[in-house]
């Protein structure tokens, strides 16, 4: 039981991390782009990239990996989300991320196939730790100093505040001299070097493999809407209940309940709590 | 005269065109999962094809006319691969297809195909894909499940003598079939499985299902999945759990991608796999005949040094040619119906990868005799050893 709980949560805290991930872009361009999944798995391959062929010591190659988060969070808001949001009012941004997601998948899997490869051990450990390995803690741990991090620099930084200023009103904070699109850019390269490091972190886990992204973006859109759009204490809460309740559902019903148990969970909190467990509904006055 | 030069130049010009018309390159179409999820095994398979039609036409063609392969990718999806079929039988008007080269698309393809009365050669494992009724002229040279299932099952029950079995499968549908179709067979011996689980091809830690099938009692894990990810994480899982159980399976668990995955290499111990006897070291250390003279013949172009993936992948695109070439020759062209009559009427036919054998009705050709139990751990220049019996 104690397997369940652990496991479930280790797969839960990846899927917070993409849940946060989505919070930092939405705070900005209200864009919840499809290719949040791909910021890890890009994390996952180049880590495993430049462990086994460059030999970069663990901490150089996750700073590589964050480093490549980031460039691939900047030129998403460049290709698939700026251009699309100046032109219109309407929802293309999911066709264009979609796209730019799956153009990034294809590459990936071009140049460096389509098996999964081997992520090496990120701390020296044997295997034999038990529910103590590293591949359950380690994406934990990230997902929790991820989304500390994220409320540190909301709250204690003038960027931050800027970022909250664009979340509550993006035409007001223009008015009042935010350079909103380079704000914008800014949150996708955070949001971008985050979702790398939770890859990076979370590798043990998914191996390098360039099919991990959609799930990742589909589960982490799940844990987003169940803890509430915004609330990264709900991105915490509602991944976790999903990762746990996905390996439950796995262990005691059996793997093709699996799926129907994560977004049944998504439907129940919906009718129930339209807002997610931890989201506030903000009304606006006119 | 003038009669007589008008019948003469006709002569000339009928007799150029049906010279012409007998050095026409015959046109072979290949669809093959080249990029997408199922593209490991295709590459490789792609390889022995290429190899192949580069042979025969380096040594004249088929009387005298060379192969033009006419690949397709299809990218692991079923709807690209009817697509690609379509386009191949109307617009290339090949004279045979080779391919798909997994289950899922040939379910899809194969009925498209038929109904055109074009030839195929199928690479698909699951059992109903081929129907001497339906699909006269769909031709399989590679094993079936049923082959795999009851060579495994056979060595847990009567080699191993394990009773209490742990069954594995994925949720695709190709795991779950297999799976299920596994389970029957155990139970068609009178044995019920312990414990037998469906699990989500991507979850990323199956520690639980292990332990969960070790507390059933179970003394034997036999998983069926394609997914290399699945079987890595089942093989990692119950080496760090300390779990000395056998594992018996699908080949996919001594493929050569998953020994890079695997935790440690001890880890690939006691596990045994469906494999082939064409692909397995005798006592001595040799490989048969005709196994070494194609992985020599064709190791340049596999880059040179020693075979770093399963080359029973490579042997069986190479004999899928050579079974087309057999049946143009045998039937002196490429007429459908005549192909189909050749396909049917051969009989031991020696690849490198089986010797093939087909009838009016039967149109799977690929041997029992020919599938061995292999060891995960024995893996060397693509090929393997014989598990210990």
């Amino acid at each position: 039981m104690l397997t369940v709980l652990i496991s479930g949560l280790a797969s839960g805290a990846l899927f917070a991390a993409a849940a946060l991930v989505y919070n930092v872009m939405f705070s900005t361009s209200k864009v919840l782009g499809v290719q949040t999944g791909q910021t890890a798995m890009l994390g996952g391959v180049f880590g495993a990239w430049f462990i086994r062929t460059f030999h970069f010591p663990i901490p150089l190659a996750l700073l590589g990996s964050i480093f490549v988060g980031g460039v691939f969070g900047f030129l998403t808001d460049l290709i698939a989300v700026r251009r699309v949001l100046n032109r219109s009012d309407e929802h293309l941004w999911l066709l264009s991320t979609l796209a730019f997601a799956t153009i990034t998948q294809q590459v990936v899997a071009l140049l460096w196939g389509t098996e999964p490869l081997p992520f090496p051990r990120v701390v020296p450990q044997d295997f034999s730790a038990g529910l103590l390995d590293q591949k359950y803690w380690l994406p934990i741990l990230t997902a929790l100093a991820l989304a500390a991090g994220i409320e540190l620099f909301y709250r204690r930084t003038l960027y931050g505040k800027l970022f909250l200023a664009m979340s509550e009103d993006p035409f007001a904070a223009r008015a009042r001299g935010v350079p909103t699109d380079r704000i914008r850019a800014l949150s996708y390269v955070i949001s971008g070097a985050m979702g790398g490091l939770a890859g990076f972190m979370a590798g043990q886990l998914t191996f390098a493999y360039f099919a991990v992204g959609i799930t990742l973006s589909l589960n982490g859109f799940i844990a987003l809407a169940v803890g509430g759009l915004g609330s990264n204490t709900g991105a915490l809460v509602g991944g976790a209940a999903l990762g746990i309740l996905s390996a439950g559902a796995s262990y005691f019903i059996g793997g093709e309940y699996q799926n129907t148990v994560s977004v049944g969970l998504l439907m129940v909190v919906l009718l129930l709590k339209p807002a997610g467990l931890f989201g506030a509904q903000v009304a606006r006055p006119v | 005269m003038t009669l007589r030069l008008i019948a003469f130049s006709l002569v000339l010009t009928v007799a150029g065109a049906a010279s012409g018309k007998d050095k026409e390159p015959i046109r072979i179409g290949w669809l093959s999962s080249l990029t997408g999820p199922q593209s490991t095994s295709a590459i490789a398979e792609n390889k022995g094809v290429e190899f192949a039609v580069e042979e025969i036409n380096k040594a004249g063609g088929i009387n005298g006319r060379p192969l033009q392969l006419v690949t397709r990718d299809t990218v692991s999806d079923p709807k690209t691969a009817v697509n690609f079929a379509k386009q191949l039988i109307f617009e290339e008007k090949v004279a045979l297809i080779i391919g798909p080269v997994n289950s899922g698309e040939s379910l899809a393809t194969i009925p498209v195909v038929a109904k055109e009365g074009v030839p195929n050669i199928i690479i698909g494992t699951v059992d109903e894909l081929v129907d001497a009724d339906k699909y006269p002229r769909a031709f399989r040279p590679i094993n079936t499940n049923r082959q795999w299932i009851e060579a495994a099952n056979e060595y847990a029950l009567k080699v191993l003598k394990r009773k209490k079995i742990a069954v594995l499968g994925d949720t695709t549908g190709y795991g779950t079939s297999t799976a299920k179709a596994a389970t029957a067979a155990l139970e068609k011996e009178g044995i019920k499985p312990v414990y037998t689980a469906l699990i989500d091809q991507n979850k990323t830690d199956l520690t639980d299902e292990l332990k969960k099938a070790k507390d059933a009692g179970a003394d034997v894990v036999m998983p069926w999945s394609g997914n290399t990810g699945f079987m890595a994480r089942v093989v990692n899982a119950r080496g760090d759990m300390g779990w000395n159980v056998p594992i018996v399976g699908h080949p996919t668990v001594m493929a050569a991608p998953l020994r890079k995955l695997v935790n440690k290499p001890a880890y690939l111990d006691n596990i045994f796999a469906a494999g082939y006897s064409s692909m397995t070291y005798d006592d001595k250390g040799h490989l048969p005949k005709a196994t070494k003279e194609l992985q020599e013949k064709i190791r340049p172009k596999l880059g040179g040094g020693e075979i770093d993936y399963s080359f029973w992948w490579v042997a069986l695109g190479y004999d899928t040619v050579k079974l087309a070439e057999h049946a143009i020759r045998a039937a002196g062209g490429t007429d459908p119906a005549a192909l189909q009559k050749a396909l049917e009427n051969t009989k031991n036919f020696a690849g490198v990868y089986a010797t093939y054998a087909y009838g009016p009705k039967e149109r799977n050709g690929f041997p029992d005799k020919n599938i061995v139990i292999n060891q995960a751990n024995s893996f060397k220049d693509g090929v393997y050893r014989a598990a210990p019996r």
